[in-house]
């Protein structure tokens, strides 16, 4: 019995296996939700009725999709999609598992978040970019991005955030990772040690991660 | 050259019909400094966007040296603005990036490789004389230091032509006199035509040589800035011209006019370039059974040519003011009666 079994009753290795689990779960999820959230919002932005590639039709639908996933609170999204998770990953269960619904969850949550960081690039810009001949790529990849990078930087981090707390729900579906630990070893087991160092290993993630996030943020704004 | 054709533009706004611009037509050549000028909401900023196609009109259209712009397909509209340079009143640079990456960015969208791009950055931060501000962010800028960032790089694709709108209007009276200077030696030493727009009638005295005034959505006035500024025709111009160059009587003097007794006239003169003001007056009082009075006077240089507005009060009988008219024709001197 090593210290963490004694104090907490679950060993060492369960507790960083957990940690583990987490930290899996959101960084997978994040790095394909923040691809899929910015492809959307600046889908979103450039669609729009204000947009350099006005397109109702296309702006329509992606509003809905965002709107319509985003209005399924995340537990019943997790069962409501299984099929489709058994379909992209061969399985129903599981840490991996987890990952689709995740992904589904904090795309269209990243993409709101995107598309206010990207409308507040200041219109001149892309007048500028305009003027110079950039075609719509290039008023993206060069003139959009760049200068929405810090604001994107604390939208990713705000993600991030969100995701830590859904994983806590994807214990329903067996991903393991620090929230089910707490719920099943701590609430279920009325282990309240345990649940009180989950509750600040969860603390300090969120701490870390902030910090991170502002750091960069303020670095890509300005040197 | 640059042709506008019977411009009109239409927006909707809020479901009514908004005219920006009715049926303008003018044309700016090659190696002008064309202003325009008007309040705001005149139309001007608009009719600066149809130059580059940022905007396109509802009807008319828009030749650049023979191409009809409006014409284009989308890519070869995009290659005409890559000689078409542009700066805007809010310098509009990327926060994100440094001076010389702002200047090096419509060099990179051209795909031109880096050890180029680097010799014309540098050198383009020397012709705007911000050399050692290379690696500055523009929140370290001044207003002024952020405009010259903004012409080096509308100046980075060695453009046919300059678009200013409102470049000076957010900077002081000092800066604006620089980046003035600036534009002029771009004009001058890289034979850009410029196209300024502004609200700011000491930007066209002292720079453009040819203007257009707008008002709400029309062309107004147009010619040479001495043809304009010596002859304004209409009212809004008459307006904009007398904030540089009065030419009315000052309350004190006219005060003093009405207990004038004797008869006299009051004339205003005008006088261009060679027309030697004393010689003229000086051959009045000699020749004439005058008595000539200055009321008002002011000299103003123009497109490097002398503008002189004079008021004289002549006193005099009609016969001899008569002559004096006459007089003034011969040589050349526009004049026009005054009354109080």
């Amino acid at each position: 019995m090593d210290f963490f079994s004694q104090e907490l009753g679950v060993s060492g290795a369960q507790l960083l296996l957990s940690a583990e689990q987490t930290l899996f779960m959101v960084f997978v999820s994040l790095f394909l939700g923040t691809i899929l959230g910015l492809i959307m919002a600046v889908t979103l932005v450039v669609t729009s009725p204000n947009g350099i590639i006005r397109n109702n039709i296309i702006y329509t639908i992606t509003n809905t999709i965002v709107n319509t996933v985003r209005s399924v609170p995340f537990i019943i999204l997790m069962v409501f999609i299984l099929p489709l998770t058994k379909m992209i990953v061969g399985t129903r269960v599981g840490t991996t598992a987890a990952i689709v619904p995740l992904v589904i969850f904090i795309a269209p949550y990243l993409a709101r978040l995107f598309e206010n960081s990207i409308l507040e690039v200041s219109k001149g810009i892309i007048e500028a970019a305009q003027s110079m001949g950039a075609s719509h790529f290039e008023v993206i990849w060069h003139f959009i991005l760049p200068e929405a990078k810090g604001s994107l930087i604390l939208s990713v981090t705000t993600g991030t955030i969100g995701l830590i707390g859904a994983t806590a729900m994807a214990g329903a579906i067996g991903a393991g990772g620090v929230g089910d630990l707490a719920l099943t070893y701590g609430y279920e087991r009325l282990n309240f040690p345990l649940m009180l160092f989950t509750v600040v290993i969860l603390i300090v993630f969120v701490q870390i991660i902030q910090t991170i996030g502002n750091y960069f943020a303020r670095r890509a704004r300005r040197s | 050259m640059i042709s506008i054709h019977n411009l009109t533009k239409e927006f909707n706004y809020n479901k009514q019909k908004v005219t920006a611009l009715e049926n303008v037509t003018f044309t700016i050549e090659k190696g002008d400094i064309f202003g325009i000028i008007g309040f705001s909401g005149a139309g001007k900023s608009t009719l600066l966007r149809m130059i580059n196609a940022l905007e396109m009109p509802t009807t008319g259209y828009v030749e650049i040296d023979g191409v009809n712009i409006n014409s284009l397909s989308f890519n070869e509209l995009r290659k005409i603005r890559k000689r078409i340079g542009m700066v805007f009143q809010q310098f509009n640079l990327l926060n994100a990036k440094s001076v010389y990456d702002n200047v090096a960015i419509p060099l990179v969208l051209n795909g031109v490789p880096k050890k180029t791009i680097d010799k014309k950055v540098k050198s383009l931060l020397a012709f705007v004389d911000l050399s050692d501000k290379a690696n500055a962010y523009p929140d370290e800028l001044s207003g002024g230091q952020k405009q010259r960032v903004g012409i080096a790089r509308a100046l980075a694709t060695d453009p046919s032509i300059l678009l200013c709108d409102e470049a000076t209007s957010a900077l002081d009276p000092d800066t604006t006199e620089s980046i003035l200077q600036l534009l002029e030696r771009v004009n001058r030493e890289l034979g850009i035509t410029i196209v300024i727009v502004t609200h700011e009638i000491d930007v066209i005295q002292k720079i453009c040589n040819r203007v257009a005034v707008m008002e709400k959505g029309h062309l107004i006035e147009e010619g040479s800035v001495l043809q304009v500024f010596s002859k304004p025709k209409h009212n809004t111009t008459k307006r904009f011209v007398r904030t540089v160059i009065p030419d009315e009587i000052p309350t004190t003097v006219k005060h003093t006019l009405a207990c004038e007794k004797r008869e006299y006239t009051i004339l205003k003169m005008h006088f261009l370039g060679s027309n030697t003001t004393d010689n003229v007056l000086h051959h009045i009082n000699k020749t004439y059974d005058l008595e000539t009075s200055v009321l008002f006077a002011t000299v103003t240089e123009l497109e490097h040519t002398v503008l002189g507005v004079f008021i004289v009060q002549f006193i005099g009988n009609d016969l001899e003011v008569g002559k004096v008219k006459e007089y003034l024709l011969s040589q050349a001197v526009d004049w026009e009666e005054v009354e109080i």
